[in-house]
């Protein structure tokens, strides 16, 4: 029982991580109706500078994701007016090149900087709890408990704020957006805006038990991808639950099938639900 | 206009003063080719074996070049990423011969030399290799040299390490690349001759997992006395961190690849990999030439050097060395025969590792040397007084 609690609780910690990351696609998908490659390198440029707010600056843990989300968010925001914005009438396969562009220009000037070494944030939090059996490192609850209130804050901000529905608007329907007077500038802006505090901060909770380089954000990248498709192109709700189902598949089939089919096992269960939904779990019904 | 007017003049003087730097050292140069993994996951292992050329080259060329029966030729290393795949590490080596002219080539990847043996001897080049699979110098080609000592001498000494201290049961969770592969099955049967079992075995994808708890948690609960991990050190460091959180208290047999000092930054210092054993890190070594080394790379470096990198700056120091006796940089036969007598000629501050001999397949040959951390500290051990031969 204390085993099968224990794989539980990793596949929390890993689904709350992805679903950050894919809640921010999500999002994007919305505005850009095509992913966002660039998201992984958002994700891994989080995680540096959440490394150097802590080893250079000597600046305190919290501080150096709030320092992430926002250098994030501000990046963000640049690569959507400077190359997203300018291609808003081109066809959809320019965006996405556009996107593998920043992304390789992202890594490459990482590397460049800062060099291909592996480096490791020190959790300020390495007490261990021991409840029975199950080993609780403080960290993962911490990943837990913070991904999801703010998974809970942002579901909050999208339906109770005036700001937040016209993002909403804007992702369900963009002429119907234009008619009742939305502002697409603004609103294209703040949706990359909150995409890339979102990756910074699931970078910075989830690097203190992983690893900081340049490729980190390829493998993150390609679970959300999985999880955007398995929970519907665009959806909220979709891009939770089917974070959690890629969690759970991963540490429960890791567990008690084999590690090395887990990634395999993840695959099936995409296969299996898009051949019963083809859209996707969570879908609106418009694109 | 008159900015511009300063450009163009800048412009002429400096090609005028390249062009007269370019007269003045009219020395000969001779390319020295080298393919491994630049970018990828891998890109940290890549340039740390293509540090250790550079910095040989500079050396080197520092002191005048080398001298080829008269000739003063400067060496310079034409680097191609190749992504640690072999398909792009033939294409590379394809591009050195062709474009650059490179006698010889170097490589940090068995999949890489496999690759370039297809057509080494034909195309007339000398393949480095840093790798230590036995099998590459085993297939007969007359044109490689194998920098390592073969992984398998160490199967013997850290069985017998770890399993009289620990106990007989062995969880195994390394990594799934193919070097991985290759020692697990060379461990494993090890092991067993050795009369202990395997209770668990469940290796990991070091790069793709973003989590090992699940692995390491599978592993675990058969309680194995000795775990064997290994893949690159910091993700061998996270596995080992997450073994003793989940509280694992017995030993570690770290697969070469993972260097103990690298595994216990990440792990939580070396209390945390009490009782592993590995390779010997460079900067533990007593060996005049380590010492020399790690001083020399921390003038330019932050950190301290590794073993690939040493081992690379020493090649790259035996190759000019043969090079010089063999009288030529074009025929890479003749500098391949002149390794012998090249070994006697390389200075000892050049050579780290102490590596004295070649055999007739192209192992350079040393005295392993392995490291046991014991209570908290590097202990150094040769094979020969471990008694496992």
């Amino acid at each position: 029982m204390d085993l099968f609690l224990q794989q539980v609780l990793n596949g929390l910690t890993l689904g709350s991580i992805y679903g950050l990351v894919a809640l921010g696609l999500t999002l994007v998908y919305g505005i850009l109706h095509v992913p966002n490659f660039a998201h992984g390198a958002l994700y891994m440029v989080g995680a540096y500078v959440c490394y150097f707010t802590m080893a250079d600056l000597g600046l305190n843990y919290w501080v150096a994701i709030a320092a992430a989300a926002v250098v994030v968010a501000a990046m963000s925001v640049i690569c959507e007016r400077l190359v997203f914005h300018p291609l808003r009438h081109a066809p959809p396969i320019h965006d996405k090149i556009a996107a593998i562009g920043i992304l390789l220009f992202l890594e490459a000037v990482v590397q460049m900087y800062w060099g291909a070494d592996f480096r490791r944030i020190a959790s300020p939090y390495n007490q261990i709890l021991q409840l029975g059996g199950l080993t609780l490192p403080a960290q993962r609850l911490l990943i837990i408990v913070g991904a999801f209130s703010l998974m809970g804050a942002l579901h909050l901000y999208l339906k109770k704020t005036m700001t937040g529905a016209t993002i909403v608007a804007m992702a369900q329907n963009r002429e119907g957006a234009f008619l009742v007077g939305i502002d697409a500038n603004r609103v294209a802006m703040m949706t990359f805006a909150i995409a890339g505090a979102l990756a910074a901060v699931a970078a910075g909770l989830f690097a203190p038990i992983n690893l900081v380089y340049p490729a980190m954000g390829h493998l993150v990248l390609l679970k959300a991808f999985v999880i955007i498709i398995l929970g519907g192109m665009g959806s909220i709700p979709g891009a939770i639950i089917g974070g959690l189902i890629i969690g759970f598949s991963e540490a429960l089939g890791g567990f008690y099938l084999s590690s090395t089919y887990k990634d395999v096992i993840a695959f099936v269960l995409l296969v299996v639900i898009l051949s019963i939904k083809p859209t996707g779990l969570f879908t609106k019904g418009v694109r | 206009m008159t900015f511009m007017k300063t450009v163009r003049r800048v412009a002429v003087a400096t090609a005028l003063a390249m062009g007269m730097a370019g007269a003045v050292q009219a020395a000969e140069k001779v390319n020295i080719g080298f393919t491994g993994p630049l970018s990828g996951g891998a890109a940290l292992y890549g340039e740390n074996t293509l540090e250790g050329l550079r910095m040989a080259a500079k050396e080197i060329n520092g002191n005048g070049g080398i001298d080829v029966d008269g000739t003063q030729y400067e060496i310079n290393i034409v680097s191609l990423d190749d992504m640690y795949s072999p398909s792009r590490a033939a294409v590379n080596g394809k591009r050195l011969v062709q474009q650059s002219n490179t006698p010889v080539v170097f490589t940090p990847h068995s999949g890489g030399t496999f690759a370039l043996q297809a057509f080494n001897e034909r195309d007339g080049f000398l393949v480095m290799s840093y790798t230590s699979i036995p099998s590459v110098t085993e297939k007969g080609n007359e044109l490689t040299v194998k920098i390592p000592p073969n992984f398998t001498d160490y199967v013997k000494p850290f069985t017998k390490l770890t399993m009289d201290r620990f106990g007989k049961k062995l969880g195994v969770a390394n990594a799934t690349h193919d070097y991985a592969k290759y020692w697990t099955k060379a461990f494993v049967p090890g092991w067993e001759a050795a009369g202990g079992e395997v209770v668990a075995s469940n290796p990991m994808d070091y790069n793709k997992s973003a989590d090992f708890y699940t692995g390491v948690s599978k592993v675990l609960s058969a309680n194995p006395d000795v775990l064997f991990v290994g893949g690159a050190s910091e993700p061998t460091g996270l596995v080992v961190r997450q073994a003793r959180e989940l509280g694992f208290k017995g030993g570690f047999v770290v697969m070469d690849q993972a260097k103990i000092d690298e595994v216990a930054n990440v792990a939580g210092g070396l209390e945390a990999v009490e009782g592993a054993v590995g390779v010997t890190p460079l900067v533990y070594s007593d060996n005049p030439g380590a010492a020399e080394f790690v001083k020399l790379y921390k003038k330019d470096h932050d950190g301290v050097p590794t073993s690939e990198t040493a081992y690379n700056y020493f090649a790259m120091f035996l190759v000019a060395r043969a090079m010089e006796e063999a009288g030529t940089v074009e025929d890479a036969k003749a500098i391949r025969a002149a390794i012998p007598q090249a070994l006697s000629a390389v200075s000892t501050n050049h050579n780290p590792y102490e590596v004295k001999n070649i055999t007739d397949s192209g192992n350079l040959a040393v005295d392993v040397e392995i490291a046991e951390v014991v209570d908290g500290k590097v202990d150094l051990r040769k094979v020969s007084e471990i008694g496992a031969e």
